[in-house]
């Protein structure tokens, strides 16, 4: 094989893989996850640096409005170290949506009608 | 007839007087017993909405009284009428004492006693073959709030069903969405600091007495605080009001938006507050120009020099000025733009987390067992909420609009229906609907301590253990003042009964879904006040009943420059981008009422505060104040119909039609007529209104408010003659 064409055949791969990724960094930007399991995964997972006096600070959904949840998990990392959410524990695509789904719609400026009972 | 037939017949009577009364009291005659000769427990009343606690007193294993608990300000001195009868339903011989199978046609009232597995097999099976045949989707699940629905819905949701169908949609469902819209929350009325209060039909002083109707008697009548009220019937409330206005029903928007231009014409308004915490004050200064009081007269029939001087004596009196926002079902199908209306109106002059105003509820945080919870759904709510009623409350849904798709057979089919502590037979107008419903189902499973009329027509009932045989989570009360309130046994079940939970519990045993009830009520309780600071939590609520963190109510938390009200701008919203985006109007729209022909009357209902919607009427101790329901009509329309007082009447819509006694009186406007909710009903067991009085939900005409969904009661017109 010639040297153009490895190149070529080289940048192509590169160019799905990077493709590959921002599908898949648009896939943990989707709000159809199960928000159900997004709290509990959230407990489970961030709560642990997220609440008063720990590393993270605390979190809550309402820390963030629709626009900043959506810019953080389409960045996919922690600011503070860099850290992809990727990386956090035993996290995955499918409970990082979940987790998104659920703080996005309970963020600070989310339509979440109040209701009688739970 | 001869004498000895006539003793015998009257000895008969007598006998079968004494018979009932024995069954009823013969708790109380039992011989005493040995162990506690009297205790006092403390726990929480079940018998409305308000859950005010109360102390059981318990001699030898029977309640003879419940009592007031001081230490909740929810209820403080005061055990009501209703909380008072809580006994009976304790009590009474005809509550349903053990599972039963229907065994002839439905509403025929055959039924076989049933083992708990030998319902639970059926259920589970008769669900499960819904499920195989048509989806989990095609199984409606319907509650009331109570401290054991969640165990309940989570039930439908783990099922895969996505209907799940609550009260709120029959209620609060037009309130909660417009204030939600508005400020972000459902406020509190700080009613005993007010000194101008008005409200539209919400008859504080008859329909339902809490220590908010003590607050509102204590500021009308102590304090001097000024009282407006608006309703076509002279009601107690009217009686104790400073000003009482018959308004044309359905325009009590005009009235509120005229007061809204007065307001901000005469610069009434609180302009650092709207400025500082609100958006859209231009566009609804601009809005409301050509809503003068002059207009407004012809609306309402309130005088222009009235609603002026009301609207001038209210903005004085902010931010100690209210108009109440009422806590009952919708009247209308734009009942949502009047709640809107008042949220404004109370938002221009400052009423906001001040004392005297609307003050957001405080909270306390609970702890809650951790499970990984079920799949979504795959398939949509019946009803669509997105495409619908995309702004109201999701997870209540829209009952009417279900219904209607039910009868419908789109976008699917729907075959099982469960139902917990509610009554769909009366809570749903036009009950044929909702006998043609009953019919499309293969399965019907009804959850309820008494044999309401949806119970008569199910398939399989699971008697549930009532709240003084019950042992419940904890729950968190919001309000100015939170507190935690606990509900524990105050007796053993006295007959075979559950609680929903083991209910629940025994259901998804037979469902593949135990892993989602993989905890006891104690292990429940248990996560739930661990966030609580206090020493030892439990011991201390089964000590008092309630527990209220210091402080008292906190006024001005959100009157700061940081805050963020949880709207879209973060403000308060007088004008809403988000009604706009999904099509509606972002100010209060206002659309004259279609008037009753010629004839024909507008139905309206309200409450009096012995019954709990048509949940108890048939307590005894509260039936004997009002053992049936009449229908309210004016002299003048009565003549017209030739009708006298006490005379016996035919109603009817183009739904249906009922038979009451008339209450001929000048308490009412001429183009109205009222009767009162939870009589005529067809439950043999509930003896004393089975076929007394007349049942509302077979005369109201379908309808419900077009933005929150809420069914809407008022849009019925009738006519009346002698029957």
């Amino acid at each position: 094989m010639s040297g153009t064409r490895k190149n070529a055949i080289k940048s192509i791969i590169t160019a799905l893989v990077v493709c590959l990724v921002a599908i898949a960094a648009l896939a943990a930007t989707t709000t159809k996850g199960n928000e159900g399991k997004g709290k509990f995964y959230y407990k489970q997972d961030c709560k642990q640096c997220h609440v008063k006096g720990a590393p993270g600070g605390e979190l809550t959904p309402l820390s963030k409005t629709q626009a900043q949840w959506k810019a953080f998990f389409a960045k996919g990392k922690h600011p503070g170290d860099n850290q992809p959410l990727l990386k956090v524990k035993d996290m995955d695509e499918e409970k990082l949506n979940d987790i998104y789904t659920f703080l996005y719609n309970h963020a600070v400026d989310s339509p979440q009608p109040e209701t009688c009972g739970k | 007839m001869d004498r000895r037939k006539f003793l015998r017949f009257t000895a008969g009577g007598t006998v079968g007087a004494a018979a009932v009364s024995a069954v009823y009291m013969a708790p109380f005659h039992k011989e005493p017993q040995k162990g506690p000769q009297r205790v006092e427990i403390p726990t929480t009343c079940e018998m409305c909405v308000n859950k005010c606690s109360v102390i059981a007193v318990v001699e030898n294993g029977i309640i003879h009284k419940l009592n007031p608990n001081p230490a909740n300000p929810r209820s403080r001195s005061m055990v009501c009428a209703r909380g008072n009868a809580g006994l009976q339903q304790v009590y009474d011989p005809a509550r349903l004492k053990r599972p039963l199978i229907r065994a002839g046609a439905r509403g025929e009232g055959k039924w076989k006693p049933a083992t708990w597995d030998e319902a639970f097999d059926f259920a589970a099976q008769k669900l499960t073959a819904i499920k195989e045949k048509y989806g989990p989707q095609a199984t409606i699940w319907s509650s009331t709030e109570s401290f054991q629905e969640t165990f309940f819905k989570s039930l439908g949701l783990a099922f895969g069903s996505p209907n799940v169908e609550r009260h709120p949609t029959l209620c609060l469902a037009s309130v909660n969405l417009a204030y939600s819209l508005t400020f972000g929350t459902v406020p509190a009325f700080d009613l005993a600091n007010a000194k101008y209060i008005i409200m539209s039909g919400a008859n504080r002083l008859e329909s339902f007495i809490t220590p908010d109707t003590m607050d509102l008697i204590e500021s009308a009548m102590e304090k001097k605080a000024r009282l407006v009220y608006l309703d076509p019937r002279f009601t107690v409330t009217a009686s104790k009001a400073d000003e009482w206005y018959p308004i044309k029903p359905g325009t009590d928007a005009a009235f509120i938006l005229a007061m809204i231009n007065v307001i901000t014409a005469e610069n009434r308004y609180d302009k650092e507050f709207v400025s500082t915490y609100t958006v859209g004050f231009e566009q609804l200064a601009e809005y409301v120009k050509p809503f003068t009081p002059e207009w407004a007269e012809v609306e309402t029939e309130i005088k222009a020099k009235d609603i002026v001087r009301i609207a001038r004596e209210f903005s004085d009196a902010a931010p100690r000025a209210v108009y109440y926002a009422g806590r009952r079902s919708s009247w209308y199908r734009d009942d949502f733009q009047m709640r809107r209306a008042q949220a404004i109106l109370n938002a221009i002059v400052g009423s906001w987390d001040r004392q005297g105003g609307m003050v957001p509820n405080q909270k306390i945080a609970l702890g809650e067992v951790s499970y990984l919870p079920w799949d979504d759904p795959t398939a949509p709510r019946i009803e669509d909420m997105d495409k619908n009623f995309p702004l109201a409350a999701k997870g209540d849904g829209a009952y009417l609009k279900m219904r209607e798709n039910v009868l419908a057979g789109v976008p699917y089919p729907v075959k099982g229906w469960m139902v917990h502590k509610q009554d769909p037979m009366n809570a749903l107008p036009e009950q044929a609907k909702t006998l043609r419903v009953i019919d499309q189902m293969d399965f019907i499973g009804v959850i309820d301590v008494q044999m309401s009329d949806t119970a008569w027509y199910a398939d399989a009932i699971f008697p549930e253990s009532t709240y003084l045989e019950r042992q419940d989570p904890v729950e968190v009360l919001s309000g100015m003042v939170p507190v935690v309130v606990y509900r524990q046994a105050a007796i053993k079940p006295l007959h075979d009964t559950k609680t929903t939970l083991e209910i629940s519990q025994g259901l998804a045993k037979r469902l593949n879904l135990s892993q989602y009830f993989d905890y006891t009520i104690d292990q429940w309780i248990d996560a739930e006040v661990k966030e609580l600071p206090l020493e030892a939590p439990l011991d201390y609520l089964k000590k008092h009943g309630v527990w209220v963190p210091p402080g008292g109510p906190k006024y001005g938390s959100t009157l700061t420059l940081e805050h963020r009200f949880i709207t879209k701008s973060g403000k308060i919203e007088l004008y809403s981008e988000r009604l706009q985006e999904a099509g509606y109007d972002p100010l209060p729209k206002y659309t004259t009422p279609l008037q009753p022909p010629s004839g024909q009357y507008r139905l309206i209902l309200g409450r009096r505060a012995y019954f709990t919607q048509a949940n108890t009427t048939n307590n005894p101790w509260l039936n004997q104040f009002c053992p049936d329901n009449q229908l309210w009509i004016h002299p003048n329309s009565a003549r017209d119909a030739g009708i006298a007082d006490g005379e016996l009447v035919e109603v009817a819509s183009t739904v249906g039609a009922v038979k009451l006694k008339a209450h001929v009186t000048q308490e009412i406007r001429p183009d109205c007529v009222f009767m009162l909710h939870g009589y005529g009903k067809k439950s043999k067991w509930q003896r004393l209104v089975a076929g007394k009085g007349g049942a509302d939900a077979e005369i109201l005409e379908t309808a419900w408010d077009k933005v929150s969904g809420g069914g809407a009661f008022h849009e019925t017109f009738v006519k009346v003659r002698k029957a």
